[in-house]
């Protein structure tokens, strides 16, 4: 009848990380609102997710205005310093767009990158987190298995994933091309910015053997090495490190070169001559721009390695249209499945399938028993009837009885059952 | 009979050139997999016309099996790499290297041998196997450095020609080139000692100021510097060019040798 889906939330597009940081909930404050939710009259399934890209609830319920108002309004009162700002920000997807956007999430088309898989294990655990205070039922349960198959099938029918789109990938894709493996490779991170450290873990994370931090802040350097599982050395002493180093990542504040031409043609050198892979993520730039110009020296900085990453995210571009179409496809399957579950029109499907079984049964039996007196031909009329009523009165009073979140279960259960998939209309 | 399979050797060398540029160009899969089963299968042809005529090859008084061994040399030492590493692009030049070696090597067949009687010594195997072994692996090497110098260039550039297919890393190049070097020279140099030997028995004595022996030896030199200053650091960038042109040297000699700057006055 009226029953929606609705999705509300802000993401990386719609508001800014401030806001975000500040809507982000933590698990167990993410577990209270599911329950909270499924508290409020109206709301039948409900399913919180809180990424450092996006903040969003998935929704079922039946009186859709008020649920959109009632999100809103926890929303408002997590940001009460933004005030009504927070509604510019804040989307609302209905219906059908409701059903696309939890797709097109869980296949990474709406990430900040698009095609980075880690989305589709935070959307996992998010359905998980729901399902294990008891917030979902019939309706999201079968939407999110339904949007991790669309992912997996974007992913293995697209290339949307196929080349490095970040900056730290970007880094790890160059390195395979300097380097045969990575395993017996040590890096060096110097200084303790964001970008280096995003930049080392995704080194640490494809496999590279050492990592050697420093930061002019021994203690920083300590902490971060500690982090990685990798050696502090003092900042002072790192040239005297540098021909160890087969990566090195600048991402310190530094506003001059920290690294010459001069210490790296010494250190590699001392290397005879085996290459060195500078990756400079900061801004100012740490390394002298002239280093590239040495031999066996590679450097990159921050907006070679954006360029790269560009590159191969126009070629993703390319491959997201194939996801969109893949996606909108899955969206029609679904919304077939979610707009045939209704008590009522289930019921009737039902009636009528099992007319015209009555009715050509009846038929059958007619002929092989010949002429019939016209009592004795209505007599198999109502008794038919009856049989059908019947077995259909527990069924139907079980349905009607039931809570919403009950109902839905068994209007599935009984369109599986009896394999009722006419829609409404017809 | 060995010569129809010589000749479908040919083809199929041709149809691996053909197939192995469409995947260097255009980064298609397919087309490196036609590539290398064209590849394979042409060496196994080849091997089965030298085996066919092997009591005649073994003596390699012709330039045809001459030219057809070091075709043989070369496309094995490859197939053996590409089987251990994968190499897929090095075989876009090594394949047409392979081609044009056993085309010439098809034209100047005769049927018989046209060495000089007077070099019909044992001396002569043994001069020659090592030597275009040695070639073929120098060859290689060749192949490998262009490939390096090519992805060194482009990561010097920052440029990635979007569709080419990855190349090998440096790392895996610069050591494959160094292994070959090393090989190859081994056997170069045993080719060198032996040639010197056979000119002694053939002509009483080692050394006679001909362009093939002056040119080996500036090779001979040129590579045993490449050993030595890796030690010291020169790899890279610098063995690879290195490396291209002792390739230089080693075609001019070879060339020498089979288009008539005399060489006993006998090649031809």
């Amino acid at each position: 009848m009226d029953r929606e889906l609705l999705v509300v939330g802000v993401n990386h597009q719609s508001a800014p990380v401030g806001v975000r940081e500040g809507l982000a909930l933590t698990d167990q404050k993410v577990d209270e609102m599911n329950r909270r939710l499924c508290d409020v009259g109206g709301v039948d399934e409900a399913a919180v997710v809180s990424t450092c890209n996006r903040v969003e609830v998935i929704a079922c319920a039946s009186d859709g205005d008020a649920t959109c108002g009632r999100i809103a309004d926890v929303f408002r009162a997590q940001q009460p310093a933004i005030g009504p700002a927070i509604d510019a920000m804040l989307y609302t997807h209905r219906d059908r767009e409701a059903v696309r956007h939890v797709f097109r999430v869980a296949s990474s088309l709406d990430s900040m990158v698009v095609g980075e898989p880690q989305i589709l294990g935070q959307l996992k655990d998010f359905y998980a987190r729901a399902a294990s205070v008891g917030s979902t039922g019939t309706v999201l349960h079968r939407c999110f298995h339904k949007a991790f198959s669309v992912a997996k099938r974007v992913r293995t029918e697209t290339a949307i994933a196929a080349r490095a789109v970040s900056v730290g990938s970007a880094a790890v894709e160059l390195a395979a091309r300097i380097f045969d493996r990575l395993e017996d490779k040590t890096t060096m991170l110097i200084g303790a910015g964001e970008m280096g450290e995003l930049a080392a873990r995704q080194l640490v994370a494809s496999g590279v053997g050492g990592l050697m931090v420093t930061n002019r802040t021994f203690d920083r350097a300590v902490e971060l090495a500690r982090d990685f599982g990798g050696t502090p050395i003092p900042f002072e002493r790192f040239p005297r490190y540098l021909p160890m180093a087969d990566i090195v990542i600048g991402a310190t504040a530094a506003t001059g070169f920290i690294l010459t031409k001069d210490a790296i043609q010494l250190a590699v050198k001392e290397r005879k001559g085996k290459p060195i892979f500078c990756v400079d993520v900061s801004v100012p730039r740490n390394f002298d721009p002239q280093i590239n110009d040495v031999d066996n020296v590679y450097l990159y900085d921050v907006d070679d390695l954006s360029e790269v990453a560009e590159d191969n995210l126009s070629e993703r571009a390319r491959e997201a249209d194939k996801a969109e179409k893949i996606v909108l496809a899955e969206v029609e399957s679904f919304w077939r499945w979610f707009s045939q579950l209704e008590v009522v029109p289930t019921i009737v499907a039902l009636r009528s399938k099992l007319e015209v079984i009555r009715s050509t049964e009846l038929e059958r039996a007619r002929a092989e028993m010949g002429s019939l007196t016209s009592r004795q031909s209505a007599a198999l009329d109502s008794m038919s009837e009856a049989i059908i009523n019947k077995i259909l009165h527990d069924p139907i009073t079980r349905l009607k009885a039931n809570d919403r979140r009950e109902e839905l279960f068994l209007v599935d259960a009984l369109r599986a059952l009896f394999a009722v998939d006419d829609s409404e209309e017809s | 009979m060995a010569l129809v399979l010589f000749a479908s050797s040919l083809a199929l060398y041709l149809l691996a050139t053909g197939a192995f540029v469409t995947h260097f160009m255009m980064s298609r899969d397919a087309a490196r997999r036609v590539a290398l089963g064209a590849l394979t299968a042409g060496f196994g042809l080849s091997t089965l016309a030298l085996l066919a005529r092997f009591g005649e090859v073994a003596s390699l008084r012709s330039s045809h099996d001459q030219l057809a061994i070091l075709a043989w040399f070369l496309v094995a030492v490859y197939l053996l790499l590409q089987f251990r590493y994968r190499l897929g692009v090095v075989g876009a030049l090594v394949s047409p290297l392979a081609f044009l070696l056993t085309l010439s090597a098809y034209i100047v067949y005769s049927g018989s041998e046209n060495l000089s009687e007077r070099l019909g010594s044992a001396w002569l195997p043994a001069h020659v196997a090592p030597a275009f072994l040695g070639y073929a692996i120098l060859v290689v090497a060749s192949c490998l450095s262009a490939i390096y110098l090519l992805q060194e260039r482009q990561l010097k550039a920052k440029r990635r020609n979007g569709l080419a297919p990855r190349l090998p890393s440096l790392e895996t190049l610069d050591d494959l080139n160094y292994r070959c070097v090393a090989w190859g020279f081994a056997l170069f140099t045993i080719g060198i000692v032996t040639g010197a030997v056979l000119a002694k028995v053939v002509w009483g004595t080692f050394w006679s100021w001909e362009p093939v022996q002056i040119l080996s030896v500036m090779a001979w030199l040129l590579y045993a510097l490449l050993l030595q200053t890796r030690s010291i650091g020169w790899r890279g960038r610098r063995a690879a060019t290195l490396t291209l042109v002792g390739f230089v040297l080693l075609v001019v000699s070879f060339l020498s040798l089979n288009f008539g700057l005399s060489h006993g006055s006998a090649v031809g």
